[in-house]
């Protein structure tokens, strides 16, 4: 029974070669580049929709913590349509494997930690003891904001990897138990498929907002080291 | 549970960090933002007047009249 549910999490293999090679690199093929005046309604449509989110995430970050927009960029497009094509029937999410998510996450916060350490350490460094706090709670306090930091990296990949393999998951058995009641009631089986149904739309709704969250997270990072 | 097979971390992760950090920003850098083309103000003025205008004031209409 477990060894059913978690097959769909298994790395594709075609051949014995790993398919997780095209797969990742998939979401590229997606967004054409194009250099004319005046492109097709595609390329409008992406090119706009990324002004958009540059223009909404980088608003609240100074002139330094602007230089890392391409980066931030890439990493909301990257989540955002590897969590959607995800959720295409028998397909493989990348973002679902821990692996990746946190071959992502530890460089990046560990990049802004290093970054406010280098430009700002005194600052960077205050951030380990809120204000007002009453000095006998000074050394446990300062403990407890080094293990919260130290748990930044991981909660942001562990959240991405739950919230897709979880939601994926929850397809998966309500899809089959519609499957089976299919064959014994009728008035079931629909509620069971709008439940389905409505299961979907929620998990586009997770696959964007997890993205974004991710995304999020890192710029505030950003934000308090630059 | 599968995730935690490290045996495929290391594709993963050598796949998925040239496919970020190369190729994704790759395609950001190449979208171009071509500043609208601006508008050429027309010129309001309809006549061009070689006379002294101070003749001819009542009769013309009200525009932004260049005097010479």
């Amino acid at each position: 029974m477990n060894e059913n549910l978690f097959t769909s999490f298994t790395h594709p293999t075609l051949l014995g070669l790993p398919a997780v090679v095209p797969i990742i690199l998939f979401p590229t093929l997606l967004l054409p580049t194009s250099k004319y005046l005046i492109n097709n309604r595609l390329v409008t449509i992406q090119q706009n929709l990324i002004q958009l989110i540059v223009k909404q995430m980088m608003a609240i970050h100074n002139t330094k913590g602007q230089t890392w927009s391409l980066m931030l960029m890439s990493l909301i497009i990257f989540i955002a349509t590897t969590n959607l094509l995800g959720l295409l029937p028998h397909s493989f999410t990348p973002t679902a494997q821990l692996s990746m998510n946190l071959a992502m996450a530890i460089p990046l916060w560990a990049g802004t930690v290093i970054t406010g350490l280098r430009f700002k350490t005194k600052s960077s460094l205050a951030h380990f003891l809120p204000q007002g706090t009453p000095t006998p709670l000074i050394p446990m306090l300062v403990v407890i904001e080094t293990i919260s930091l130290f748990i930044q990296p991981v909660a942001l990949a562990v959240r991405l990897t739950a919230n897709i393999t979880a939601g994926h998951l929850l397809m998966h058995l309500i899809g089959s138990a519609t499957l089976v009641l299919s064959t014994i009631s009728f008035s079931m089986t629909s509620l069971t498929l709008m439940l389905l149904v409505l299961l979907t739309i929620l998990e586009m709704a997770v696959a964007l907002i997890q993205a974004y969250v991710f995304t999020l997270l890192v710029s505030l990072y950003l934000h308090d080291n630059t | 549970m599968p995730q935690l097979d490290t045996s495929t971390w290391l594709i993963t992760i050598m796949i998925m960090m040239p496919a970020l950090y190369l190729i994704m920003q790759l395609k950001l850098l190449n979208t171009v933002y071509y500043f609208p083309p601006s508008q050429k103000v027309p010129s309001t003025q309809m006549f061009n007047n070689p006379w002294q205008l101070k003749w001819t004031k009542i009769y013309l209409p009200h525009l932004h009249i260049q005097h010479y």
